[in-house]
């Protein structure tokens, strides 16, 4: 699709040590994001995407990337010293994050914040600095910028602190931007809006974005492709309209599956994934999502699955696709969640925690 | 924020007026009387003599009549005249309580100055030898009573170096190497409990404040280490900290009372010992309205720095 993609992960694992000795979060995730493209991170809570997420910027705490590589236009991040990481966050590539209310330092005007953002990065005054800060939460839809500088955190409600956070991100005109759960934090109607600005936004600033999300409404309104996570693995991707359309491995149909569709919610109960993800310790052998897929049997119980290249750009980890069947599997029909049916926003509720 | 203020002024009033009263009716409470101290040894003392002094002293009113009338006089800044040296109450603590002001400061600022490198160090080092043993030695600075350390620190400077704080006093005009050096030990041996109750408490709330997610919006933003700590995080760990200072000085206060007649200082401390030995009630009661005073302003002015510190503090 494109040329050379801007971030490229390869066979990623991330590694947290514990006093039980070393835990393996994420275990040889590769995937792609290419310029000015939005790729979204779908799983479960504990599958691994938040890690991910962390892990291109090296902001895990207590963890480290054991193997693979973090190409960012095309140079490897994993190996870089703590300086020449500091030169990439925040400037090359900006980060958003779960929790606005959190996430921003109380002692410290809005205002404040964001300048330093700038001028971390950019030779600039503070006046210079401080008009930039005016013009990027007037961009962020903030009522008043001006006046809105003085403001500590506290005084602002949680989606206008998201969108405090969504300028000091763009401050310095990232070429990717990584949100974690965006709008998890935020009631339906500002996540609308929340999304709705990120989107804009991304298109005025040509930035790439890398939306990690538990949401497939999120995912079906916003992303050019979607990557499905399972156990610390990618399990499925492809581009957005074809795996909600037509996905191809069981996972990736049950979290489908399971999202209320308006016509029926009433009278079917919603079919829920059995089970829970397992934990890291303790990942059953075979495929991963063995012990809770309708469709598993005997060889999954023990044979690791490989990533199967399909048509159209995509891929699943299911040896359902070993028989060269090719897109030979799954029910059962997930209801159609194309734009027209989602307009309005995401579910209302998902089950199971996806 | 007026209307707080004078809020909090009344009910500091409040405060000390209790405090008073109760401090009058329990030094009542202790056996024997300042006219059999001050003359119970006198051979050929009648019983009209010991009456006659009981009168000219205002011991022979009724308890109420007395209390009113010192919560009256003591209202308009007049806490009598001592039982002992007959000189008015308000003109002995004048000329004292700038001694004990210095001392208390002094042992203050070692409390804060001390406090805050090694609760730092101790979180920066997280489990670390160096966190282990900072750890040991604020719980023996918590434990370890102020006097007794007072004592082991003279005690052992003499045996060890021959050498002794001085102890005659020299105001810091006369001669301030003296005053220091006489104020060093007491000030250390006062300033040791909050040394670690503030290193303690900083140790936590900045391991704390460290994994909280600001912290990580700031380190995404491309910050150095220095700018993560120093500006953000060791400011958010200090408000909790902040507001130890105003229940230190209480205890400060409270240490001068053994530790000034240790070290031989006449600031408020030792004056108060000796009143309450020689059961003189008006010097007693003096000293504690204006340590209360001292101890409600204190207490005010912290709050109010709070909300210097911390937007998110409102007054009402």
């Amino acid at each position: 699709m494109h040329p050379q993609p801007l971030l490229e992960v390869d066979d990623l694992h991330v590694e947290f040590s514990t006093a039980d000795g070393p835990v393996e979060a994420v275990a040889g995730v590769s995937f792609t994001v290419g310029a000015e493209e939005t790729v979204a991170v779908v799983g479960e809570s504990g599958s691994g995407k938040s890690v991910t997420a962390l892990a291109v910027l090296k902001l895990l705490d207590g963890g480290r990337i054991s193997r693979g590589q973090v190409r960012f236009d095309g140079k490897d991040l994993a190996p870089l010293n703590p300086k020449a990481m500091r030169k990439v966050r925040g400037n090359d590539i900006a980060m958003i994050f779960q929790d606005p209310m959190t996430s921003l330092d109380p002692l410290y005007s809005v205002g404040h914040q964001i300048v330093e953002a700038l001028r971390l990065h950019r030779r600039v005054t503070k006046r210079a600095a401080r008009e930039r800060a005016v013009e990027l939460l007037e961009q962020v839809g903030m009522p008043d910028p001006r006046r809105r500088l003085a403001s500590y955190p506290h005084q602002l409600s949680g989606g206008q602190r998201q969108r405090v956070m969504i300028a000091i991100a763009l401050a310095c005109s990232p070429r990717l931007l990584i949100a974690d759960e965006p709008t998890t934090a935020l009631d339906v109607t500002i996540e609308a809006q929340i999304l709705e600005l990120l989107h804009d936004l991304q298109r005025e600033y040509r930035t790439a974005m890398l939306l990690v999300t538990h949401d497939m409404g999120v995912v079906a309104e916003t992303a050019d492709r979607v990557v499905v996570f399972y156990g610390g693995q990618v399990v499925e991707q492809g581009p957005t309209a074809q795996v909600l359309r037509n996905p191809q491995h069981p996972y990736t149909a049950a979290l489908l599956a399971a999202i209320p569709h308006p016509d029926s919610a009433k009278e079917r109960q919603l079919p829920a994934i059995p089970g829970a993800v397992p934990a890291l310790r303790d990942m059953p052998a075979g495929c991963r999502f063995n012990p809770r897929c309708a469709m598993a049997w005997e060889a999954c119980t023990h044979e690791v699955p490989p990533l199967y290249e399909l048509p159209g750009g995509r891929t699943s980890r299911c040896l359902l696709h070993r028989e060269g069947g090719g897109s030979a599997v799954v029910a059962p029909p997930a209801p159609p969640l194309s734009a027209e049916l989602a307009p309005a926003g995401p579910p209302l509720t998902t089950r199971k925690g996806i | 924020m007026i209307e707080y203020v004078v809020r909090r002024v009344l009910y500091g009033l409040l405060v000390i007026a209790l405090v008073t009263v109760f401090v009058f009716l329990t030094l009542r409470l202790i056996p024997g009387d300042v006219v059999r101290l001050q003359l119970a040894d006198a051979p050929g003392v009648t019983q009209e003599q010991l009456d006659a002094r009981a009168a000219a002293l205002g011991l022979d009113q009724p308890l109420i009549t007395q209390l009113f009338k010192f919560l009256g006089d003591a209202f308009t800044g007049d806490f009598g005249i001592s039982f002992q040296s007959q000189q008015p109450v308000t003109s002995i603590i004048a000329e004292r309580l700038p001694i004990t002001l210095q001392l208390g400061l002094m042992a203050l600022v070692i409390s804060i100055a001390l406090g805050i490198p090694l609760g730092l160090l101790a979180a920066y080092k997280q489990n670390s030898w160096l966190d282990q043993s900072l750890r040991v030695v604020s719980v023996a600075g918590l434990s370890i009573p102020n006097f007794w350390l007072g004592l082991l620190l003279v005690t052992y400077l003499a045996i060890w170096f021959s050498w002794s704080p001085p102890l005659v006093y020299r105001s810091p005009g006369e001669d301030l190497v003296s005053n220091l050096t006489q104020m060093a030990l007491p000030a250390l041996a006062l300033g040791v409990s909050g040394m670690a109750a503030i290193a303690r408490m900083l140790r936590s709330s900045l391991l704390e404040v460290m994994r909280s997610n600001f912290v990580r919006t700031v380190r995404a933003k491309g910050a150095p280490e220095r700018t993560v700590l120093f500006t953000h995080a060791v400011r958010n760990s200090l408000v909790p900290v902040f507001s130890l200072i105003g229940v230190q000085v209480g205890g400060i206060l409270g240490g001068t009372v053994i530790l000034e007649s240790i070290f031989a200082i006449p600031g408020m401390g030792s004056m108060i010992f000796q009143a309450v030995q020689m059961r003189d009630y008006p010097v007693v009661l003096g000293a504690v309205v204006v340590f209360g005073a001292v101890f409600v302003t204190v207490n005010l002015v912290v709050d109010l720095l709070y909300g210097v510190i911390d937007p998110r503090i409102r007054y009402a």
